[in-house]
């Protein structure tokens, strides 16, 4: 899944400040998951902004809304009906889900309440960490099932760099080495010899550095 | 004779390790440099290590080169794509370097610009088989080109902490020696007996193996290594021995020198790494009776 955290308070402060009337939208997807920015986070920060408005003397209405998935026009089409007289639209949603509202309502300002981080999974409750960078050319089978493009610091291909210690990454004891997980679990699944496997330089236009991509499936094309 | 004539005669090579200033005075390293000059039989220089800017492998190069002295030039696939790595190999070339070390680097957050974005297009085997090519007369994206290069390749060895460790960096080291390096930089020895182990494990590779050799420097760094870096394997009567001497830095080239003799035999060619006290180098080699 994307997994996101909320903002600092004082930058979506920043963003909403000059408004009286905002539709906050969260998303059932993803950031619910992840505790960003589904329902019960909407409503925790309605409250939040709602709290430092009166501070200040001031008075926001907030319209709260969490869709079933925010980066699906079909979906954020809901809006339609909530979004008349509002000065802006504060997304809880990943960078996709407010994007997706900002593509629909042209007039209509998006800020984003969540910094969009990576693809990851849950390692245990309130834990989440990276797995897939998204590199359009999986190699799992190659290594294991885990992830050198994504886990590895230096996305190595062939073997360790040499800076692990005890099993953990150079950059931080609380990272494990990807080379490390990856040597013992060939080991543990007998397939020693797929680690002799040389694997070649990537071609990473199917990667981001491409440019920004795109699936076309003209067998589900309306 | 050549580095790569003695490597290819069987003979010891002696190298140092000389990095480069974050600046343009370069007065310290040339001062180095003289003062080795007729000791070793080429300087090794480090491509931006530990991710710290400075002038880059290539020009410290050029400027032992100019000095007399043979280099050997570290290429490292963190701070450039496979476009700047291969331009900066045909560079190298032209510019008389003949000797290159694939190394993987230190991840950007060791370095002094961690804002910065590592490339990491290649890594090591990606590195090597590029070089390969390039002495093939074709680049990485199959063009021809106007004259090709040729080196004599090496590449490193990672530390290793226990023998299953080992036996994947020798794993690893068929992988690079078969993507093209002809010798390894194996990591500083402590304990020669340890290291012998790896020799025997790596004597099927067929390639010469040029252990490192550091500098301690101070009892401090050799009590910081003990504790913090179990794959250095560093004994703890060594940290007692530095500890215990009336003369510390002299305690340090003694047990250097030492190493070193007792790797003659073991090894093919030591790699000093004096961490910038270069100027002990001859003193270092006077004890190892090289
Ligand atoms: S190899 Fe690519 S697609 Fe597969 S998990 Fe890694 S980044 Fe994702
Ligand atoms: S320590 Fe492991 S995960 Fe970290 S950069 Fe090196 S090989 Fe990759």
């Amino acid at each position: 899944m994307i997994t996101a955290e909320r903002k600092p308070m004082e930058e979506i402060m920043g963003y909403v400040e000059p408004c009286q009337r905002i539709l906050l939208v969260g998303c059932n997807e993803c950031v619910t998951v992840c505790a960003a920015g589904g329902r019960k986070e909407v409503g925790l920060l309605s409250s939040a902004l709602q709290m430092a408005f009166m501070k200040s003397g001031k008075v926001l209405q907030v319209k709260e809304l969490t869709l079933e998935r925010q980066c699906d026009p079909e979906y954020v089409e809901e809006l339609v009906r909530e979004i008349d007289g509002v000065d802006a639209v504060l997304s809880m949603a990943c960078g996709c889900g407010v994007q997706e509202i900002a593509r629909r309502f042209r007039d209509k300002p998006v800020f984003p309440a969540v910094n969009t981080s990576f693809m990851g999974a849950s390692e245990r409750q309130g834990v989440w960490a990276e797995r897939c960078q998204g590199c359009g050319n999986c190699v799992l089978g190659l290594t294991g099932g885990i992830c050198p493009i994504a886990r590895c610091s230096k996305r190595l291909l062939n073997g360790p760099c040499g800076g692990s210690t005890g099993g953990k990454c150079e950059i931080s004891p609380d990272v494990d080495c990807a080379w490390h997980l990856i040597w013992e679990r060939m080991k543990a699944l007998g397939m020693e010899k797929s680690y002799e496997q040389v694997m070649p330089a990537r071609d990473w236009r199917t990667s981001r550095d491409g440019g920004p991509r795109k699936i076309v499936r003209e067998d589900l094309a309306l | 004779m050549s580095f790569r004539k003695r490597l290819l005669a069987g003979e010891f090579v002696v190298l140092a390790e000389m990095d480069t200033p974050k600046g343009v005075d370069i007065s310290d390293l040339i001062n180095n440099a003289r003062r080795i000059k007729g000791s070793v039989d080429a300087v090794v220089v480090p491509d931006m290590d530990k991710d710290v800017m400075r002038i880059s492998a290539l020009g410290g190069g050029v400027l032992m080169q100019q000095q007399g002295l043979e280099a050997i030039i570290r290429v490292c696939f963190r701070d450039r794509n496979r476009v700047a790595l291969q331009g900066e190999i045909l560079s190298a070339h032209v510019l008389g370097i003949q000797n290159l070390i694939v190394v993987p680097g230190e991840d950007v957050s060791f370095g002094d610009h961690i804002e910065t974005k590592a490339v990491n297009d290649l890594d090591e085997i990606g590195l090597l088989k590029a070089i390969q090519s390039l002495e093939d007369g074709i680049d990485m994206a199959g063009f021809e080109l106007k004259g090709a290069p040729s080196f004599t390749v090496g590449c490193t060895v990672a530390p290793y902490t226990d023998e299953e460790e080992m036996k994947r960096e020798i794993a690893f080291a068929e992988k690079k020696i078969a993507a093209g390096a002809e010798f390894l930089i194996a990591p500083p020895v402590y304990d020669v007996a340890w290291f012998a182990k790896f020799v025997e494990g790596a004597r099927t590779l067929g390639v010469p193996i040029i252990p490192t050799v550091f500098l301690l420097k101070s009892v401090g760094i050799a009590r910081y290594i003990s504790i913090n870096e179990p794959s250095a394997h560093l004994p703890e009567d060594l940290v007692t021995r530095i500890r215990k001497s009336s003369d510390r830095t002299g305690e340090c080239v003694k047990i250097a020198g030492e190493t070193i003799r007792s790797l003659k035999g073991l090894s093919q060619g030591v790699q000093i790494d004096a961490l910038g006290w270069e100027h002990l180098i001859p003193a270092i080699l006077e004890q190892a009776e090289v």
